[in-house]
């Protein structure tokens, strides 16, 4: 070998190479990382890629995940050109056509819905990624229909609304100033992974942990001075104890609940009832560590907790179980204080970057007024009143059932139906469309079922405004070509927009219009400055804080306080919800004795995200089958060992899986990971056993049967 | 120089990154078979407490695989005192495998031996293994001779405030 085709195998950049390392960003995951990446780049393919230096996110590190974008942007199912079906819906068979015949049929196809039965009956759906979902919402809007939606519809917002009721904003953790960080159902080590590093070098400095989580986890092995371990969805239950341990030893901040904090008396005689007599029964944690852990709040005066997306949330009581531990801070004055938990208002896409934005303006100022609400505002009425927009979980029952109206038409951005509890019965709703229109990277089950496809391209294929929590911010520019003719998600809404006219003439002016004009010129900078940076460069100074800033200024509650009883909740005794986070078992209502196994899903592997890194090579090397965790008691029970096949079936059908014995589950619980295409959770998930408060499904707590699996043959 | 490729288990979580910038670097065709030069495993112990591990070659000081090879393909690099290997030569014959007290080589579809090389045409170019580059804990790290005593000395000294804090309890 000569030393030329030595460093040609070894991928090492230079001109004697022709290896060019490009810089751009993974969208794999969630905008709040959204980590830099260098791209080795050689005649216009990516041949290999690494964490980029000096990047806010992840400074030269890339996770599993972000680690799969090479194969991921590569995947053999990559769409190239627009389609149109041909086939029966999910059969899979289409014929290439245009971008102008595309764009024809598809503003031919939802104003026949418009027409027919009102704009309203046509609804906009964004999956992964997110970084479109201004121009998309803006352009449902102008298209006159109040159904935008996201999967947000089962992330994320549940969270965000506890905080919405809780303290009018979503709060965040001023974990460098803490003594104590409360991680209830906390493992950064597995996903947003640069903030397990990030508590690890706090640890070093002397943070300690309270780790909650129904299973051990990196986490709870690496950072927990104390871990409590309930059983799935009890964690209301868990924190109104820890709460009434405070308050009994008189360990509150009692100046601080009289004057910034509303419905504490009636809070503290709820709590009241979560004690010595009933928590081990309700949780499965032992009074003393309940002690243990109220405690250790009283020792560590300043306190912050992790923000939880997902976990806390799938359960129908999750909304809840969330607030309960908010009002832990509240309890011990740790709202809006440093060390503790601080506002943290949205700049961008979800993600406080220290600088006010327009960005609600352009999202909300065009939307249609007088109209229906949008699907699942009267099933979901505090998520109505809060989000104001389509909560997707009723959106295959509305398409089925046309009530309260008609739902006839979708364009759907990353749809993903096996996101949806009952998923057949999704299938079932997107082949009852008259039209259904799909933009995507890759032709997905979903998109199987799809009038037109249209091809989006990747991260690595465009140029995109992103801004970062520690207020910098970048405008990358594409690293390679778009695959085929596949085009970016704004490109793509901006050219349909102006295909079908509609009458919003600043989204027809596109996305960088909306950047500079709503988000940038308040801030004094241009797209171009950003455009040329090499890394996310400062665009907001950072800002001064003092301690109780928001609360004397008066929250965005009705009563200005942080509210542990809701006013809002209150004022609205017709929706049948409490005001106070009451706690309610988590489990549907299926016989015990038939279901006697818990099942729970979502909760992340290395290796994966959602669905869409499973059919990436390199992520399913890792782990290469859908693999259940079950406690190694009921195995032995059971009579099955590692590697042994199981069905997991509940009321909605049955999947077989691998089986891993392992004692980091709790007895009777069983945790299978989601999406994969063989094995599909939400099959088994019931798509009513919803959250009544943000209409979140419950995930983690559906009752289940275990078997083992008869051997083939 | 003489180099280290260092794993701290304290950090590590076993989540793979490591074993797939390898994959990624080396074109490791998994779909295939092929697998990467380092893997991770997460070990349970007797009361279900976790520990996590990274493994690939440990590029031995006095490494059996080189007198293992009847053909000479392994040497020790003395700039950097890795376990480099050409397998011109190679005949398949598994002796280095056999030879390694952790199994380590492996062997591609043409029969010849494969393993971990530290990336070093990566280091002759002046950047670090592609898995000590992407590790999100920063459990894998390359470390001069200094820094590597520096560090060794420091383990000792935690472990032996480990066993006095134990015999103090008792």
């Amino acid at each position: 070998m000569t030393e030329l085709e030595r460093k040609l195998k070894a991928k090492i950049p230079g001109p004697d190479t022709g290896i060019e390392v490009r810089r751009t960003l993974c969208d794999i995951c969630s905008p709040g990382m959204h980590c830099g990446i260098g791209a080795y780049v050689k005649d216009g393919r990516v041949i290999k890629i690494e964490g980029l230096d000096g990047h806010p996110s992840n400074d030269g590190r890339l996770c599993t995940k972000g680690l799969q974008n090479r194969q991921y942007i590569y995947r053999e199912d990559r769409i190239k050109t627009p389609l149109r079906r041909v086939g029966k819906r999910g059969e899979g068979r289409f014929e290439p056509i245009s971008w102008e015949e595309a764009y024809k049929e598809i503003a031919d196809g939802l104003n026949a819905a418009k027409e027919k039965y009102g704009a309203e009956s046509v609804a906009f759906y964004a999956g992964y990624s997110k970084w479109y979902r201004q121009t998309l919402r803006r352009f449902a809007y102008a298209f006159g229909t109040p159904n935008y939606g996201a999967e947000s519809s089962s992330c994320y917002t549940a969270a965000f609304m506890a905080w919405k009721v809780a303290a009018g904003d979503q709060g965040g953790p001023d974990m460098g100033n803490s003594d104590l960080f409360l991680g209830w159902a906390f493992n950064p080590f597995y996903s947003s992974y640069m903030a397990g590093r990030h508590a690890m070098a706090l640890k070093e400095k002397g943070l300690k942990f309270l780790i909650v989580d129904t299973r051990r986890t990196p986490a709870s092995e690496k950072l927990a001075d104390l871990f409590l371990q309930p059983r799935t969805g009890t964690d209301g239950a868990l924190a109104h104890a820890i709460a009434n341990v405070l308050i009994q030893k008189g360990w509150i901040d009692r100046p601080y609940l009289d004057k910034y904090v509303y419905g504490f008396p009636e809070y503290a005689a709820y709590v009241a009832g979560f004690n010595e007599s009933n928590i081990e029964e309700l949780t499965g944690v032992p009074y003393h560590q309940v002690e243990a852990a109220a405690r250790l709040i009283h020792e560590n005066p300043r306190m912050s907790c992790n923000e939880s997306s997902a976990p806390l949330c799938h359960h129908r009581n999750g909304m809840q179980n969330y607030r309960a531990v908010m009002a832990l801070l509240a309890l011990t004055g740790n709202f809006d204080r440093t060390g503790g938990q601080k506002l943290t208002p949205h700049s961008y896409m979800h993600v406080c970057c220290g600088f006010e934005s327009r960005e609600e303006d352009y999202n909300y100022e065009t939307k249609p007024q007088g109209v229906k609400d949008p699907v699942g505002g009267p099933r979901f009425p505090l998520w109505n009143y809060t989000e104001g927009e389509m909560q997707a979980m009723d959106l295959p029952r509305q398409i089925l059932e046309g009530t309260p109206y008609p739902m006839r038409a979708l364009m759907g951005l990353g749809l993903n139906a096996k996101m949806f509890p009952n998923t057949p019965r999704m299938y079932q709703a997107l082949e009852a469309l008259d039209f259904f229109v799909d933009v995507d990277l890759f032709l997905t089950k979903t998109a199987k079922y799809a009038d037109i496809v249209l091809p989006a391209c990747s991260s690595f294929e465009r140029g995109e405004f992103k801004p970062y929590p520690n207020g910098t911010a970048w405008y990358t520019s594409p690293a390679i070509a778009p695959l085929g003719e596949a085009k970016s998600d704004t490109d793509i809404l901006t050219e349909l927009a102006r295909y079908m006219d509609l009458p919003d003439e600043t989204l027809k002016k596109g996305y960088d219009y909306f950047i500079q004009t709503y988000i940038l010129d308040g801030l004094g900078v241009t797209i171009d400055q950003l455009k040329q940076a090499e890394l996310p460069i400062p665009i907001a100074p950072p800002q001064a804080y003092t301690d109780r800033q928001e609360l004397d200024k008066g929250l965005k509650t009705p009563t200005g306080k942080f509210e542990l009883k809701s006013a809002v909740i209150e004022q609205h005794p017709e929706w049948g919800l409490d005001a106070l986070p009451t706690y309610r078992e988590p489990l549907d209502e299926a016989d015990p004795k038939a279901y006697p196994f818990t099942l729970t899903s979502g909760s992340r592997i290395p290796g994966a995200l959602h669905s869409r890194l499973h059919e990436v090579p390199m992520g399913r090397a890792l782990r290469p089958e859908p693999t259940a965790d079950m406690n190694q008691g009921d195995c032995l029970r059971l009579g099955v060992c590692e590697g042994d096949t199981i069905v997991i079936s509940t009321l909605r059908g049955a999947v077989t899986v691998k089986v891993h014995p392992t004692q980091s589950v709790p007895a009777g619980l069983v945790n299978l990971y989601h999406g994969y295409p063989e094995a599909n959770v939400n099959d088994l998930m019931d798509e009513d056993h919803l959250d009544p408060y943000s209409g979140f499904p419950a995930y983690r707590s559906t009752r289940c049967a275990i078997a083992k699996a008869e051997k083939e043959g | 120089m003489k180099r280290y490729l260092f794993f701290d288990s304290e950090k590590c979580t076993a989540c793979g990154a490591c074993a797939l910038a390898c994959i990624d670097q080396n074109d490791v065709d998994t779909a295939a078979g092929q697998q990467p030069f380092r893997h991770t495993f997460t070990l349970e112990g007797r009361k279900g407490e976790l520990s996590f591990y990274s493994v690939s070659c440990m590029h031995c000081a006095d490494a059996s695989c080189v007198m293992g090879c009847p053909c000479g393909c392994l040497t020790k690099d003395p700039e950097s005192g890795f376990t480099l290997y050409d397998t011109q030569n190679c005949i398949g014959c598994h002796s280095c495998a056999m030879a390694c007290p952790y199994g380590i080589p492996g062997f591609g579809a043409d029969g010849k031996m494969q393993k971990c090389d530290a990336c070093i045409q990566r280091q002759r170019a002046g950047l670090v293994p592609a898995c000590v580059k992407v590790c999100p804990t920063g459990a894998l790290s390359l470390l001069t001779q200094e820094e590597f005593l520096a560090r060794q000395e420091k383990e000792r000294q935690k472990k032996a405030r480990l066993m006095m804090t134990k015999q103090l309890d008792q």
